[in-house]
C-alpha cells in the first residue's frame, strides 16, 4: 500500500511546493518596490490566471469553445456562482449537443 | 459607504473571527464546485499509475497543489524519477512566488508563526480569493485589509476537498469513467473569469494579461508538458515591465 520511493518522492514534491508558497512572502516582505517593480507585481495575478486557463481558448473542442464564449460573456456582468452555473450548464448542453 | 461596506465595517470593530471565518466559507462555496471534478479525475489517474488510496491522500495532503500533481501523475513511473518529479514540481508551482509576494504587502505586519502556516495553505483560489478581498477592503479603506480568518475560510473548505475528493476519485476511479464529459471542467476557468473581471483596470492595464493569454496558449499547442503556464506568466510579466514605461 505505501511503497518508499513513493513517498520519497511525494515528501519532495511537498517540500519544493512549500518552499515556492513561501518564497515569495520570505523574500519581498521588507523590500520597498520600484514603480515599475510594482506595476509587474499588480499585472502578476492576471498574467498567472489566463496563462492557466489558456488552453480552454484553444481547445479543439467547438463545443468548449462556444460554451468558453457564453461563460466570458456572463463572467463580465453576472457574480461567481451564476457565472460557474452557466458554464458548467452550457458546457453540458452544448458539449451533448455538439460533441 | 454602501451597505456591504457598512456591513463589512461592523464585522471589523466587532472583531468577530467566527462571522470573517464564515465570509470566507461563503466565499469559496461555489469555487469548490470547480475543483470537485479536478480532484476526482486526479484521484482516478494516480489509481492507474498504480498509487493507493493511501499515497493519494498523502500526496495531495502534503503538497497541495492541484497543477503540479497531475504534472507529476502524468510522469509518474514505478518506480518514480524523484528528481524529475521535483523538478516538474518547481516549474508548474513557480506561479506560486508570484503570489506570495502580492499577497505580502497585506500580510506583513502579521506575525511570522501565523503567516508560515497560513502560505501553505495558499493555492491559486484561496490566493485569489484572499487577494481580491484584501484589494477590495483596502480600497474600502476597511483596516486590516487582510482579514486572516477570512482567508482561512476561504482555504480550509479548499483543503479538506481537494484530499477528500483526490482520495474519492482513486477509490472509485475505475467506476465514474470520464467525468470531464458533463461539462464540469469549465467551472475552473468560469472561477478565474470572474476574479479577472474583479481584477480588471481598463484595457491598458489589462495588455499584459493579453500577452500571457497569446503566449500561454501558443505554447500549449507546441510544447508539450506544463510549460505554458510558466512561458506565459513570465511574458505577460516583461510585457508589464515594459508598459510601465509608458505612463
Amino acid at each position: 500500500m505505501i511503497d518508499p520511493m513513493t513517498v520519497l518522492a511525494i515528501l519532495a514534491m511537498a517540500g519544493v511546493t512549500y518552499l515556492t508558497r513561501i518564497g515569495g512572502y520570505v523574500v519581498l516582505r521588507n523590500r520597498a518596490l520600484s514603480p515599475r517593480a510594482t506595476a509587474v507585481m499588480e499585472a502578476a495575478p492576471g498574467c498567472v490566471l489566463i496563462s492557466v486557463i489558456a488552453p480552454d481558448f484553444v481547445s479543439k473542442n467547438q463545443a468548449d469553445l462556444a460554451a468558453l464564449a457564453i461563460t466570458i460573456l456572463a463572467a463580465t456582468r453576472l457574480s461567481m456562482l451564476p457565472t460557474v452555473v452557466i458554464g458548467v450548464g452550457s458546457a453540458g448542453a452544448l458539449g451533448w449537443l455538439i460533441g | 459607504m454602501s451597505v456591504s461596506e457598512i456591513a463589512l465595517a461592523e464585522e471589523q470593530t466587532s472583531n468577530d473571527r467566527g462571522a470573517e471565518f464564515r465570509r470566507g466559507l461563503a466565499a469559496s462555496t461555489p469555487v469548490l464546485l470547480g475543483i470537485i471534478p479536478y480532484a476526482l479525475v486526479l484521484g482516478a489517474q494516480a489509481a492507474q499509475k498504480g498509487l493507493s488510496v493511501i499515497e493519494v491522500p498523502l500526496m495531495t495532503g502534503l503538497n497541495f497543489a492541484g497543477g503540479s500533481e497531475f504534472a507529476a501523475i502524468q510522469l509518474w513511473t514505478s518506480p518514480p524519477h524523484v528528481l524529475l518529479i521535483a523538478g516538474i514540481t518547481l516549474l508548474v508551482n513557480s506561479r506560486h512566488f508570484l503570489m506570495g509576494a502580492a499577497l505580502a504587502p497585506f500580510i506583513k505586519h502579521l506575525p511570522k508563526q501565523q503567516v508560515f502556516p497560513a502560505l501553505f495553505l495558499m493555492c491559486d483560489e484561496s490566493w485569489a480569493v484572499g487577494l481580491a478581498d484584501a484589494q477590495r477592503r483596502a480600497a474600502a479603506g476597511l483596516p486590516p485589509a487582510f482579514s486572516l480568518p477570512f482567508y482561512l475560510g476561504a482555504g480550509l473548505p479548499f483543503y479538506l476537498a481537494w484530499v477528500a475528493f483526490t482520495t474519492c476519485g482513486a477509490a472509485l476511479g475505475p467506476v465514474l469513467g470520464d467525468v470531464g464529459k458533463y461539462g464540469f471542467a469549465m467551472a475552473f476557468p468560469a472561477v478565474f473569469l470572474v476574479l479577472l473581471r474583479g481584477m480588471w483596470k481598463g484595457f491598458a492595464a489589462a495588455r499584459p494579461w493579453l500577452v500571457s493569454l497569446a503566449v500561454a496558449a501558443l505554447t500549449y499547442l507546441v510544447v508539450p508538458g506544463a510549460w505554458y503556464v510558466a512561458a506565459g506568466a513570465l511574458s505577460g510579466l516583461v510585457a508589464a515591465w515594459f508598459l510601465a514605461g509608458d505612463k
